[in-house]
């Protein structure tokens, strides 16, 4: 049922529309409209993505563009953008009804001084300067100072780049809430400048607001409504209309195993459910960008595999960038795609886990002999596949730059030449050495400090 | 525009859901003014007609009746403000605010149910007398009359409880003035009229704009509604519901530009 990453159909309409699973009868006529050649109807239930403009269009590989309910163009996104650049006059101008404005395409409309009437196909025009933007968060020397001159972010830079699961890893303390908070535009920085989906987190903060989800770390609900009317009001506050909120809400419930409890209040949830309606509160209006801060401290680990997978299902699927703080080395592993580490409010080391890792060291094989007589043969069997490292009396070790990757020759070459082994042992420089190296302290001694407190 | 009255809809809607589910937040406001009433309508229930300078009204009841329903708007006013207080406190305030929805619907929402809970519990208040023989004189205009009293009460301690609530971030600090509020209650005319009060008593009662409030409230219940009685009241309740929106906003759109959002 998985077509593989970028197959999928995007429908840009102008007007926001529920996700495929709404069975919205929009959503389907326009698909009956999709001039040649048609979608499999497979690909379109499985990626099926409604798009407000070309931002998210953008990878996809075939798309439609709707104004009004009526399909103007359809093709390759290649295909369209030409196809925009050239007719978008012609098509505004060409009578085709328009919508009033929503507030999105009114202050782009006005900022490129056009006039502000808001025709749908304006949202189209607009968003090809939307797609211009590579980074989903950009931050440049961000700083946040307190009374008394704590400077709890001090000169933080960052490029999230689109569709990336970046992790944001330190201990408590170290100046993460508080840039998430600045990047969700709860806090002023009190210096630097930061966009978040391309806007200013100051002078665009509604903007910005639209477009990103927010499960802050204290999760914040309340305990006296039920799930179910939490998911409702939010999807109010988004703007979105009553009878999409519904339906939004219950495929929200369902995609993280929620329906049992809808109707209970929150004051029930264990605190693995809590966190997941708070992921589904962070999800109602589809935000671009996702912002998790801790989404797992303190829970079972089922609950956190669920919450694992909610993430990697909606960067997937969806495309959703999502920005995740964290204590914990390993969910920064499993997850991010790329991780910065901040201590004392600024960054001392930003790449992809296995980047980092190799940064402070090189994986390393130990092989240990079920004969020591064999030492000599497996030396020489092992200094073709790397280099030589000290061993002992019934161990043979060498560099492993590969990682696990490299495993299978060894294991091969091992077997041809009849060298019975023992115990293969491939130890990884973690990311708390990398963090220890890099802050000259142990990430996890904090995590104990923070069980105890 | 529409879409903020949605907004402020749906927030005021939460606000009245989540007030009506936590037994804590309504019962006191009813069953305090409601239990101290009714005492003092079973001892004093003589006064009335015996008491040199006691106005002439039918029954204590009657006249005690308005101070109730002012009372009854204190503490829910205060419960509003003790809630937004704990929005602030939960991290359900960085919610609301971390989403685009508009930020007078935060504070209106909040208002707005502190207004509807002074009203359908002033009514309640008064239907409950009438059950018990007192007669609202004034009528039916005396009886909206009333309620508007209430709306423009709730909403003046309902800002009152939110600008404590900003300032403090904390419930349980809110909750704490509410004593205060009710010696002011107790130095005016609320219960006693201040025909019958003498020396430093009565200089208090007659400094104390309450005593204005509670007695224009009065009028609509004992003699229909007195013409100056009644406006004075209404304007020193609107003037008060102005002061104290208006201060509210300033501190909540102070609150907003330092913290950035």
């Amino acid at each position: 049922m998985e077509a593989p990453l970028g197959n999928r159909a995007v429908a840009g309409d102008a007007a926001p529309v529920g996700p495929a699973r709404d069975r919205s009868p929009r959503t389907f006529d326009l698909l009956d409209a999709f001039p040649q050649p048609p979608l499999q109807a497979q690909v379109v239930f499985a990626h099926l993505r409604i798009a407000r403009g070309l931002g998210g269009v953008m990878m996809a590989i075939r798309a439609l563009v709707a104004v009004s309910g009526k399909v103007m163009l359809g093709g390759s996104v290649e295909q369209l953008l030409l196809e925009l650049r050239k007719t978008l006059l012609s098509v505004t101008e060409s009578g085709a009804r328009c919508h009033p404005s929503r507030s999105v395409t009114a202050v782009r409309t006005r900022r490129k001084g056009r006039s502000a009437n808001g025709c749908a196909n304006l949202v189209i025009a607009d968003d090809m300067e939307g797609a211009g933007v590579s980074y989903a968060i950009e931050a440049t020397g961000l700083e946040r100072a307190f009374k008394g001159g704590i400077r709890a972010v001090a000169g933080v830079d960052l490029h999230v780049a689109k569709g990336e699961i970046f992790g944001f890893l330190g201990p408590n303390g170290a100046g993460k809430s508080t840039t998430v908070r600045i990047l969700t535009t709860l806090l002023r920085p009190t210096g630097g400048t930061a966009t978040v989906a391309g806007h200013d987190v100051v002078r665009e903060a509604s903007a910005v607001r639209r477009r990103i989800g927010v499960a802050l770390q204290d999760a914040a609900i309340d305990p006296f409504m039920t799930g179910r009317e939490l998911l409702h009001l939010q999807a109010v506050l988004h703007g979105i209309s009553r009878h999409d909120g519904r339906s939004r809400a219950q495929a929200l419930l369902e995609q993280l195993e929620l329906t049992g409890a809808a109707e209970r209040r929150v004051g029930t949830y264990s605190g693995g459910m809590r966190r997941r309606l708070d992921l589904a509160l962070s999800l109602v209006h589809e935000p671009v960008v996702l912002f998790l801060d801790e989404p797992t401290t303190g829970l079972d680990p089922h609950s956190r595999l669920t919450v694992w997978n909610e993430v990697r299902r909606l960067n997937r699927e969806l495309g959703t960038t999502v920005f995740l703080t964290t204590q914990y080395l390993e969910e920064a592993d499993q997850l991010a795609g790329r991780i910065a580490i901040i201590d004392l409010g600024r960054i001392v080391a930003q790449g992809t886990p296995a980047e980092l890792k190799a940064s402070v060291g090189e994986p390393a094989l130990s092989v240990t002999l079920a004969d020591p007589g064999q030492r000599a043969s497996a030396e020489g069997v092992l200094a073709r596949l790397g280099v030589a490292l000290p061993g002992s009396s019934r161990t043979v070790a060498i560099r492993m730059p590969d990682g696990a990757a490299g495993l299978a020759p060894v294991v091969r070459a091992l077997d041809e030449a009849g060298i019975a082994v023992a115990k293969l042992d491939l130890s990884e420089p973690s990311l708390d050495d990398v963090f220890l190296a890099k802050t000259g302290r142990s990430l996890h001694a904090e995590d104990e400090d923070d069980a105890a407190a | 525009m529409s879409v903020m009255l949605r907004q402020t809809g749906a927030l005021a809607w939460r606000s009245v859901v989540t007030t009506l589910r936590i037994p804590q937040a309504w019962f006191p406001s009813l069953f305090f003014p409601l239990a101290l009433l009714a005492i003092f309508t079973a001892s004093f229930s003589n006064a009335p007609g015996r008491v040199p300078g006691f106005p002439q009204v039918r029954g204590f009841l009657d006249f005690a009746v308005a101070g109730s329903v002012l009372q009854g708007v204190l503490i829910a006013g205060t419960g509003a403000g003790a809630a937004f207080a704990a929005d602030m406190e939960t991290g359900f305030f960085d919610r609301l605010v971390a989403s685009p929805v508009s930020r007078w619907a935060i504070l209106i929402g909040r208002l707005g149910a502190s207004v509807a809970q002074g009203v359908v519990q002033g009514l309640l208040f008064l239907g409950i007398a009438v059950a018990f023989g007192a007669r609202i004189e004034g009528g039916l205009t005396g009886l909206l009359v009333l309620a508007l009293y209430a709306a423009l009460l709730a909403a003046a301690i309902g800002g009152l409880g939110v600008i404590l609530a900003l300032r403090t971030g904390s419930g349980e600090a809110v909750q704490g003035t509410f004593p205060l509020f009710f010696v002011l209650l107790f130095f005016s005319s609320a219960f006693f009229p201040r025909e019958t009060m003498t020396g430093w008593y009565k200089a208090v009662a007659d400094a104390n704009p309450i005593s204005y409030v509670v007695e224009g409230m009065r009028s609509q219940v004992i003699d229909g509604g007195d013409a100056r009685t009644t406006l004075v009241g209404l304007a020193l309740a609107l003037g008060f519901a102005v002061l104290s929106v208006g201060i509210s906003s300033i501190v909540y759109r102070r609150r907003l530009a330092t913290k950035g959002a």
